[in-house]
């Protein structure tokens, strides 16, 4: 199933921490060569500062061979450099034990007076700041990521949003959070950050283009939140869908995030609403990207072709299942694409087959029927069953030419009123006035 | 005229070599040096008197060989003035005595009025001027010569003696040509009279140059040796005005007449003066035969690259200057680039004159609106490609207009040239344009024309390759958007074969889309100037859209936004949108996209002038003539005919996919009120083939569709597709698509789906369940695609009716209203109207009106930046391409 797996190119899009847990999804998975990606991953580490992880590798890599020991030197050279980093930023790291201190800086207006309060107070020297964003760097290199959110905690809370590290310290919290999986923290960097870049005129300088790379970065970052948090699939639809900015930059960069999308606004019963606008973008886009996802989503909605739909259904469930962002939903997204696919059929026929139906929606007939049943029960479908022919024969009547007419003139007689009272009142008015 | 003698070789020659060798020397009539030494300051007063007297006096004998006697006049008068300011000296230093000079001036004069006067033809031929000039002059001077009487009679005396006591030391011409003055009386004929007075003049000239003996011209050299021999002639047949000499003169004149229309290249360097015959005679040769190759320099000259380089700058200062001849400046240029090539003389001036050759070949047209005439277009071609193939192939010449005359460096490498290589391919490219569009499309003619687009090509091919080696990219900018005209409008089959997966061309082969993309993602990099960047825009979407790519097209088209702006670009700009729009249309066509195809043509073709609007022909004008420069205008805009785009495919593309969307709609709104005309063309070729009573088998292409459209009203596909599918259209517009085979059973597809809608729509009332497989053996459709349609239109609510699985049929619900019913919805849907309103016009009054508009508007846009409002694509974009569009339209009717 490595034909639909993203791994690659959401890997451009991803810091190099952040594809670790997707390695690692994957070697479970067993889809790629196991040594393959153990090298991947050796790769990756080579640039980071986690030494006893890659040399943990290596040994898997090859049993054999003994650690090099440049791997050694250079552990020993991290932790002399993490040392070093850590006497020159001492006083703040004092700050941060003071838990009284840090509460008092919460409750500080803007960074200005806290560094007026912090450096009359504590010795603190705003160059500290510098080598506190450097520590917290360095802390995530070496993969202590809660030590380094709480360091860019503090380093957000001094900074003033026009310098040149906000932005980076805004990017780190929020891959620290993801990492270390607080994802209610993680939601709140993640919308701090949109905000940063979305603000305009925006407050590093970009161009259109690093515009649109910060967006894309956002975008693939914000899957690891919109799939663990409970409220992210409400958010992905709101954010991919219905801001431009965003549908722009997946259009023009990124396309294959229209799964994760399509996905979402599938899961997501009370957006249904939703499916048309994101039908008409899998459309546009079908020529550059197009996946079982998308393509069932366009069998059913385009083209009504149910078996069509049926088919990439079944093929959607390998996808999901290899999916390190949805596996979790999969049971999910298996139910509601039934009833879409069900409800869909509803409203283009008024008399079904039961085994038709089974069929179509992956079920065995009496599976089908108990399923038919429930709907019924739980008044989303008006419809009866003939258990004798082993019809379901549905229950909706269209509008007469009688009821259009009804429902067409409803409301003039309410608003014709509503003008009346209006103009009488400004009448009235005009009278007042002018007896006045 | 009075330029005639003071331009001739001789003086101006003299003067050159003079001013070198000379230059303390009084130029006339000067004294010996000792003198001068001993007695300068009393006699600077008399030089400057004399000096003037004697430049007065050199003007009189002037004019007096042209017979301009009202000159001679002025000039006469102020000599009187002259010889009074002047008298004071005079009877200081010549102790009262008038100086000599001065009396033979008069005594000349005088016998030169006289015989001007006696000789009563050639008073007649003066023109009324001179002639009143004449007699007025004749009087003043026997008036003057009165004071001088005594003077005069002493001098005629003794003429011989020399005019001053300084100058006895004057070689002898000067007392030759005195003696010869009484002779001279005695011809009576003018001409020849005047011959012997230009002899002396030249004589005197030479005179005035004491010291000089061999820098005097070749022409006075010449004069002196004629002059004896002249002279003995006068001697011994003294009657005769010999014929012979007058032809002579004659002969000289003009040639002198010749020498003074390109004086500046006759210049002769004055070591080749001694060979005076030869070039004496080849000038007279030149004289003979005006289309002989203008010789350069001598035969023995010694050429070298200075030489060759002032002789080029002669040449060229006399470009774009009224009376040079053109044809004659681009020989001269030849014929130096074949003296510089058999010299040697290095690359660098190589370039040079033929980058000046190439301008005078570009001069040789005085006016821009026409085109140049074919043999030059050759040659320019010519020596373009061998001018780029120069410089390319070495690469250490440097043509650049950043070069000034100063920092020219044409010796030794790196040369360093001043020039524009890029202008002039720019140019030779709108030249080459001209030229086509001079020439009758459909001639032989123009085929021959044509077949020179692939040297331009070429050309510009190695201009690219010349100026990416300086790598300056405002004129890589430049000279890409010129490769990419080239390029943009023509159909590369590879591509399309590429795509297919065609063996026959290598995958990795470089397509002309791929090299589109290249060049024009370069243009959209550096370009710095809008139009450059829009034109390639508009050139790439047309490119992607000739070759099928149509996502690509509609991605760039939507990115550009360019249908925001275009309506404020120049007009070829906007020519070139249309022709963009109408491929597109056809692209879009082709993939099926009826819609956006019908969107993409509507505005071309609603007007009714497509050809105009693509620049395609100008059409009369009913309400309105063109004045004759809005014509010339408009001429120039045009398109050359191979660049034109079929116009009767465009329509028909446009026919029928108004056909295909218009038909279902008309059945399916057959009973309402509101219904809305989707395309005015089309539907009024369908009103007048109603309106006729009777009505024949279709002949034109417009027919066949209105044929067709009729077919397709009753649900007949069968006949609706013969109507559009047939030998007839085939010939006419089917073949020429490229995949044409694809492209009909596109068609038959479509118009089986859309002649089942039109069905359903139109006879749904008269079923009450029919069944999909009948449906399907009918339109000869699959029972999927059947299925699919009603479901389309029953989930968008355009078809009451559900499908009844078991039994495979569609179950009319009857839901449709009567004619009573849909009446009564009609009237309801007016009374809702008129509510509407009637809140609006009270909105109006309170003044929340025009927010609501204001809000309205920016639903329809979204001012994203980049990829912007891609998503309304098929929502309000579409509107919005129309309505800019037909703005534009709008503004192409004004000019």
């Amino acid at each position: 199933m490595a034909k639909f797996d993203l791994t690659s190119k959401m890997g451009q899009y991803l810091d190099r921490h952040l594809v670790f847990p997707l390695l690692e999804f994957l070697s479970a998975k067993g889809i790629y060569n196991e040594t393959e990606l153990l090298k991947a991953k050796l790769d990756i580490l080579s640039k980071t500062n986690m030494i006893d992880y890659a040399i943990d590798i290596r040994k898997q890599l090859y049993p054999d061979e003994e650690v090099p020991e440049d791997l050694k030197q250079r552990r020993i050279h991290v932790v002399a450099q993490l040392q070093e980093l850590q006497q020159e930023v001492e006083p703040i790291l004092q700050i941060m034990g003071d838990d009284e201190v840090m509460k008092n800086m919460e409750n500080m207006r803007d960074s200005k007076t806290l560094i007026n309060f912090l450096s009359k107070d504590y010795k603190f020297e705003i160059e500290m700041i510098d080598s506190l964003h450097k520590l917290a760097k360095y802390r995530y290199e070496c993969g202590n990521y809660s030590v380094s959110t709480s360091y860019l905690y503090f380093c957000m809370l001094v900074l003033p949003p026009n310098d040149k590290n906000y932005l980076s310290a805004l990017w780190g919290k929020f891959a620290s959070e993801i990492l270390v999986q607080n994802w209610d923290s993680a939601l709140e960097d993640l919308n701090k950050l949109r905000e940063y870049i979305d603000s305009s005129p925006n407050q590093f300088g970009g161009n259109s283009l690093q515009l649109l790379q910060q967006r894309t970065w956002l975008i693939h970052w914000s899957l690891f939140v919109f799939f663990n948090h409970a409220m992210g699939r409400e958010l992905i639809i709101e954010m991919f869908l219905y801001r431009p900015h965003y549908l722009n930059a997946i259009q023009t960069m990124c396309p294959h995030i229209l799964r994760y999308l399509a996905t979402a606004v599938i899961i997501n019963r009370g957006r249904r609403s939703a499916l048309k606008d994101l039908v008409k973008v899998i459309q546009q886009e079908s020529y550059t990207y197009r996946d079982p996802i998308t393509e069932f989503l366009e069998h059913l909605y385009v083209n009504f072709d149910f078996d069509g739909a049926r088919q990439k259904l079944h093929e959607c469930q390998t996808v999901l299942f290899n999916d390190f962002f949805l596996i979790s939903c999969l049971d999910e997204f298996v139910e509601n694409a039934r009833l879409m696919i069900f409800e869909t059929f509803c409203r283009i026929h008024q008399c079904i087959s039961i085994s038709m139906l089974a069929e179509k929606l992956n079920m065995n007939p009496d599976e089908a029927e108990c399923w038919i049943v429930n709907l019924i029960r739980n008044a989303r479908l008006d419809a009866k069953i003939d258990s004798k022919l082993g019809h379901v024969v549905m229950g909706a009547q269209p509008l007469s030419p009688y009821q259009q007419l009804i429902e067409k003139i409803d409301s003039l007689s309410v608003r014709s009123e509503t003008l009346c009272g209006l103009i009488d009142r400004k009448l009235k008015a005009r009278t007042d006035v002018s007896g006045l | 005229m009075s330029r005639f003698f003071a331009g001739s070789d001789t003086d101006s020659d003299s003067s050159s070599e003079e001013e070198q060798i000379q230059r303390p020397q009084v130029p006339v009539y000067t004294f010996s040096d000792d003198e001068e030494e001993v007695k300068r300051v009393v006699r600077s007063a008399k030089e400057k008197r004399y000096e003037e007297l004697t430049n007065i006096i050199k003007q009189i004998r002037n004019y007096k060989k042209i017979k301009d006697m009202s000159s001679m006049l002025n000039s006469f008068e102020e000599l009187q003035k002259a010889y009074l300011k002047a008298a004071p000296v005079v009877l200081k230093e010549e102790n009262g005595q008038t100086p000599r000079f001065f009396i033979r001036c008069l005594v000349e004069l005088e016998d030169f009025i006289n015989e001007m006067w006696e000789d009563r033809d050639g008073r007649k031929n003066l023109s009324k001027n001179n002639s009143k000039s004449l007699g007025s002059m004749r009087q003043k001077l026997r008036k003057y010569l009165k004071d001088f009487e005594d003077d005069v009679a002493k001098f005629r005396e003794n003429p011989e003696q020399p005019d001053d006591e300084e100058e006895e030391e004057r070689p002898e011409a000067e007392p030759d040509s005195d003696s010869e003055l009484p002779s001279k009386s005695q011809f009576t004929k003018a001409p020849a009279k005047q011959q012997v007075v230009e002899d002396k003049d030249e004589s005197s000239d030479s005179d005035d140059w004491p010291s000089d003996t061999d820098s005097s011209s070749e022409s006075s050299d010449d004069d002196e040796g004629k002059y004896t021999s002249m002279r003995e002639r006068f001697l011994k047949r003294p009657g005769g005005a010999t014929h012979e000499d007058y032809e002579e003169k004659e002969r000289r004149k003009e040639e002198r007449r010749k020498e003074r229309k390109d004086k500046d290249r006759r210049k002769m360097p004055k070591d080749e003066e001694e060979d005076g015959e030869g070039e004496w005679e080849t000038v007279q040769r030149g004289v003979a035969i005006p289309s002989e190759k203008p010789k350069m320099f001598a035969k023995d000259a010694e050429i070298d690259l200075s030489l060759v380089i002032k002789k080029l700058s002669e040449i060229m200062a006399a470009r774009g200057k009224k009376r040079t001849d053109r044809r004659e400046q681009i020989e001269l240029l030849h014929e130096l680039q074949n003296v510089s090539d058999q010299h040697q003389l290095g690359p660098a001036i190589y370039v040079k004159i033929k980058l000046a050759i190439i301008s005078a070949i570009f001069d040789y047209n005085p006016k821009v609106s026409d085109a140049m005439k074919p043999e030059y277009w050759l040659k320019l071609l010519e020596r373009m490609s061998e001018c780029l193939d120069l410089l390319l192939s070495n690469p250490q010449l440097l043509v650049s207009d950043t070069v000034t005359e100063e920092t020219e460096n044409l010796e030794e490498a790196p040369y360093r040239i001043r020039g524009c290589v890029l202008t002039s391919v720019e140019r030779l490219d709108d030249e080459f344009i001209k030229l086509l569009k001079e020439c009758d499309p459909h001639s032989n003619e123009y085929v021959e024309r044509l077949k020179d687009e692939a040297k331009v090509s070429n050309i510009i091919d190695k201009t690219m390759k010349y100026l990416e080696r300086s790598n300056v990219s405002s004129e890589l900018c430049r000279i890409y958007l010129r490769k990419i005209e080239h390029l943009y409008y023509k159909f590369d089959p590879k591509v399309l074969q590429q795509k297919a997966g065609d063996a026959s061309v290598p995958k990795d082969a470089v397509t002309s889309v791929q090299e589109m993309e290249k060049l024009c993602k370069f243009i959209y990099a550096k370009d710095s100037t809008d139009r450059l960047r829009t034109r390639a825009i508009l050139s790439h979407i047309y490119h992607h859209a000739l070759h099928d790519n149509w996502f690509q097209a509609r991605d760039l088209v939507l990115m550009s936004h360019l249908q925001e702006t275009i309506q404020h670009s120049d007009p070829s700009t906007q020519i070139l949108y249309n022709r963009m729009m109408a491929h597109l249309g056809l692209c879009a066509f082709r993939h099926a996209n009826i819609k956006d195809a019908h969107n993409c043509l509507v505005d071309l073709m609603m007007t009714g002038k497509p050809k105009e609007l693509l620049a395609q022909g100008l059409l009369p004008q009913r309400q309105h003539e063109r004045s004759k420069e809005q014509e010339k205008i408009e001429k120039q805009r045009q398109m050359p005919f191979h660049m034109h785009i079929n116009l009767e495919l465009l329509e028909c593309v446009y026919l029928v996919s108004a056909m295909l969307i218009e038909i279902p709609y008309m059945a399916a709104h057959e009973f309402d009120a509101r219904r809305r005309m989707i395309s005015k063309t089309f539907y009024q070729q369908l009103r007048s083939s109603e309106r006729q009573s009777l009505v024949g088998p279709p002949e034109s292409m417009r027919e066949h569709v209105v044929a067709a459209a009729k077919a397709m009203r009753n649900g007949n596909w069968s006949a609706c597709n013969n109507f559009i599918i047939n030998e007839k259209m085939n010939a006419k517009v089917w073949d020429l698509f490229y995949q044409a085979d694809q492209v009909r059973a596109m068609l038959t597809k479509l118009i089986k789906e859309e002649s089942l809608r039109t069905y359903l729509f139109t006879y749904s009332h008269v079923y009450d369940s029919i069944s999909m497989a009948t449906l399907a053996e009918m339109f000869e459709l699959d029972k999927a695609v059947v299925h699919s349609t009603i479901s389309k239109m029953i989930i968008n609510e355009e078809l009451m009716a559900s499908l009844d699985d078991p039994t495979q049929t569609v179950v009319m619900h009857r839901s449709e209203p009567s004619r009573l019913q849909s009446l009564a919805l009609q009237l309801a849907d007016k009374v809702n109207n008129f509510v509407d309103s009637n809140e609006r016009i009270l909105e109006t009054k309170q003044g929340n009106f025009f927010l609501r508009g204001a809000n309205q508007v920016r639903v329809g846009f979204v001012p994203g930046n980049f990829r912007g409002d891609r998503q309304n694509y098929r929502g309000s974009t579409n509107q919005n391409w129309d309505r800019q569009r037909r703005d534009r339209n709008r503004d192409k009717d004004n000019y």
